[in-house]
């Protein structure tokens, strides 16, 4: 039972790193804790603590290999911004965000694993990801409720595949421990072993979520470089001399000249 | 209203509506429009040059904004609070509707291609569906006088599904983007040919109205009146005659008439109060949309009109067509990290490939009688919610991968002709009404052979396309059963109250003017004949404007 006894001093664990929203902390709190009750872990019930990750896995054999939260999410039943929003001032907050702060901070720090700072170039973290993360899953809209659950899941399946292997929740493990699970976990290759390809999937689409969230900021906006959405005087200008030059070797190569 | 002494009712304040009361305003009618939803100002209104990362969820669509949170369509989309629609037994059917002024073409997509001298007579060409009552030649310089108002950007290309506007109508098109231009290479290696795309978009100044400066989609409506909304054009232009009065939230209850069963009045819902008022009318006008103009004439039943309004023919709802939908994606190896430079254009197709297959399809060489066309979606786009690619990994190597990807996928969007079945039409429910009580539409919906054949070869050709652009697939086609996108989807519905030659088998004349009440008339897409593949707002534009003329002559000489 020590993994799920951990997951009560889960909050006490913060002599890390922790994850500060800019806009949404206080309301981040008031919705701490809704996650525990839906979280257990009925096939690692009887796993002892501190027990490394191997010595569990051939203990227990496939079970725990394949551990995966069937986690039961109460559904968010906030009203959306309705069919008549001001496009001109976009509601800011329109609903209440729902992680924890330990789900918040646990984002972040992977948030930060995905697009970490490149030279000039900000982190995801420094640009508000996780808080666009934050609202994203916790959005009263299909497709967001979907996603939540896969995120939720895959926040769970690290942290117990981070105590499973090291005894610790990952957010306290050093750079080199967390990048051992993301190893395992960033690539959805053929030969990926079955206890990784639901967490390779959920990780794959949290992927996706923070690279869009970082390309829609203005610096991550820069980095992709996108260099629409100016006004233009007179005609259209169209491609430029440089990118008609690749065209004209791209149709040449492809024989279509 | 009692100070102002209209002589015509428009219903529907969209592409049709704001036609006809303009063309009657200018002529120097007095015209009542009643709109079913809200005010609405572009130039106050519209997201112009807002980013994603402004809106929530990165600007993604949902049930409350199904085209994203910016698109222009205000309280309204697939679904519309307290009026809901209903479909038959296997039978799917999406409808868009908005309720705001403008309607609809406050975001169209604003593609403005002129049906050709073939869309007109298919039922002669092929035995199928059924015939306008009128040639090209007829509508020809309609089309002008339209898109001369409208401004349309576009060229002459002299290809026989793309009929040239008389000299100096159309704007200069802008110019075509890499993506494009590599998918008219690959096309023409196939022996099929690419044009300009003709577009609702200013590229010189119109009236009050400014040249398209190149950025926000035109999705979003146009706070500049470049991308042709009627909010932006005829509407006001219409009212500055001081012969147009406007009434938004107002929903049309039902047509009413007087003992002899001629119309002399309607009945509209206040949905400010919730109250009804009646208006008395010398003559209306419906366009509320192909489908909410014929729930309007089915639900107008009396003594002497006991299926509904103008349906003796029993063919009001029926006869509804949509375009045909589908597509293929695929990423070109050979655009991957390409020069970028600013890719928004008049953010629409500045290229696409038009029907091609006329001449084959006379000769029997092709298995479906219908034509279609593909649009093309490429792009250096504003990032968004979604990141395209098989990204792997993490770090460096992830935004390398994404950057590599950027501006490297083609998409060829299929819109094609469907023809009329007995399997598709609408009719009331009999069991549901909406908020105001109005009983309200059900659909009903089956392809056919000749779509799903037709969008079999689209497929096929699409991918042939992508493949001679070096595209890979691992995956077969779907089928087209798959495929093929559901009815409505494409928001191209006409055909609910067709115009023809006899009150038989028609609802309306070639005027609009319904058989059954001479005072009725129908200037949206229900009175389409055919629904050629080339979209429909800019030949609803046409057919009102003719029409309207048409109807101003009547009024003058007294006959109605």
């Amino acid at each position: 039972m020590a993994i799920e006894d951990n997951k009560d001093n889960e909050s006490s664990h913060h002599d890390g790193y922790q994850y500060q929203s800019t806009i949404t902390r206080r309301e981040s709190l008031k919705w701490l804790g809704i996650l525990s009750a839906g979280a257990l872990l009925p096939s690692i019930v009887g796993c002892e603590a501190g027990e490394n990750t191997t010595k569990v896995a051939n203990a227990v054999g496939d079970a725990i290999k394949g551990h995966w939260p069937d986690l039961t999410l109460p559904p968010i039943t906030v009203k959306g911004y309705g069919k008549d929003p001001s496009m001109i001032i976009p509601p800011t907050s329109p609903w209440p965000k729902t992680l924890t702060a330990e789900q918040l901070t646990l984002v972040a720090v992977l948030a930060d694993i995905l697009v970490p700072r490149d030279g000039n170039v900000p982190s995801a973290t420094e640009v508000n990801v996780p808080d666009v993360i934050d609202e994203w899953v916790s959005a009263p809209y299909e497709r967001q409720q979907n996603d939540r659950l896969t995120i939720l899941s895959a926040l769970v399946w690290i942290n117990d595949e981070a105590r499973l292997r090291f005894n610790k929740t990952f957010t306290i493990l050093s750079p080199a421990q967390q990048l051992k699970i993301i190893d395992d976990i960033a690539y959805q290759k053929d030969d990926l072993a079955p206890e990784f390809t639901k967490i390779a999937r959920a990780f794959s689409r949290l992927r996706k979520l923070v690279l869009a969230a970082f390309f829609c900021s203005p610096e991550g906006t820069k980095d992709l470089g996108y260099l629409g959405n100016v006004p233009i005087a007179g005609d259209y200008p169209g491609p430029t001399d440089e990118a008609m030059a690749h065209l004209k070797q791209v149709i040449t190569k492809l024989g279509l000249s | 209203m009692k100070d102002f002494n209209y002589e015509v009712i428009v219903v529907g304040s969209g592409a049709g509506g704001a036609m006809a009361a303009y063309t009657l305003a200018k002529a120097g009618h007095k015209v009542l429009m009643l709109e079913a939803g809200r005010d609405y100002d572009p130039k106050t209104e519209t997201p112009m040059f807002k980013t994603n990362a402004e809106a929530p969820l990165m600007g993604a669509g949902n049930v409350d904004k199904d085209f994203g949170f910016y698109d222009a369509t205000v309280d309204g989309g697939w679904t519309v609070p307290n009026e809901p629609y209903t479909t038959g037994d296997s039978s799917d059917f999406m409808w868009w509707r908005a309720r705001m002024l403008g309607g609809r073409t406050n975001h169209w997509g604003r593609y403005s291609l002129r049906f050709s001298e073939h869309d007109f007579k298919g039922k002669t060409r092929d035995g199928l569906g059924a015939d306008w009552p009128f040639e090209y030649e007829e509508l020809a310089p309609w089309y002008d006088k339209t898109e001369m108002l409208v401004g349309i950007c576009g060229t002459n290309t002299g290809l026989d599904d793309m009929p040239d506007s008389a000299e100096g109508v159309l704007q200069p098109p802008p110019k075509p983007r890499v993506p494009e231009l590599l998918v008219a290479a690959a096309a023409k290696k196939l022996g099929i040919a690419t044009a300009p795309m003709h577009r609702a978009v200013l590229t010189r100044p119109k009236d009050d109205r400014q040249a398209c400066f190149y950025a926000t989609p035109c999705g979003h409506g146009c706070s500049i009146g470049a991308a042709f909304q009627t909010t932006t054009s005829l509407l006001p232009m219409a009212k500055a005659t001081g012969n147009l009065k406007i009434i938004t939230d107002a929903m049309v209850r039902s047509i009413d008439v007087d003992e002899t069963g001629k119309v002399n009045a309607l009945t509209y819902v206040d949905k400010k109060s919730g109250s009804d008022i009646q208006l008395s009318a010398k003559v209306i006008i419906l366009a509320a949309s192909a489908c909410e103009s014929a729930r309007l004439l089915l639900n107008s039943k009396s003594k002497h009109h006991p299926n509904g309004l103008a349906n003796s023919s029993g063919h009001v709802g029926k006869n509804l067509m949509d375009s045909t939908g589908t597509g293929v994606g695929a990423h070109i190896p050979a655009l991957e990290g390409r020069p970028i430079y600013n890719e928004d254009g008049h953010t629409a197709n500045h290229l696409f490939v038009p029907w091609w297959g006329h001449k084959q399809q006379a000769k029997g060489e092709l298995d479906f009688p219908r034509g279609y066309h593909f649009e093309i979606g490429s792009g250096f786009r504003a990032p968004g919610s979604g990141v395209s690619g098989n990204l792997q990994g993490y770090g460096k190597e992830i935004k390398e991968q994404a950057k590599k990807n950027y501006g490297a996928g083609v998409y060829l969007a299929l819109r094609g002709e469907m023809l009329p079945n007995e399997h598709c039409y609408m009719e009331i429910d009999d069991k549901v009404t909406d908020k105001w009580g109005i009983p309200v539409a059900k659909f009903h919906w089956q392809w056919a052979e000749h779509e799903l054949k037709q969008v079999e070869h689209g497929l096929k050709t699409a991918r042939k396309i992508l493949e001679t652009m070096g595209a890979t697939f691992d995956k077969p086609l779907p089928s087209a059963e798959k495929a093929i996108l559901k009815g409505g989807q494409i928001i191209h519905e006409v055909g609910s109250t067709r115009m023809g030659e006899s009150a038989k088998d028609s609802v309306t004349n070639q005027y609009g003017q319904t058989w059954d009440c001479n005072n009725v008339f129908v200037m949206d897409a229900g009175v389409f004949a055919s629904n050629p593949h080339k979209n429909c707002t800019l030949t609803i534009m046409t057919l009102a404007m003719r029409n309207a003329s048409w109807l101003a002559t009547q009024l003058k000489n007294g006959e109605l």
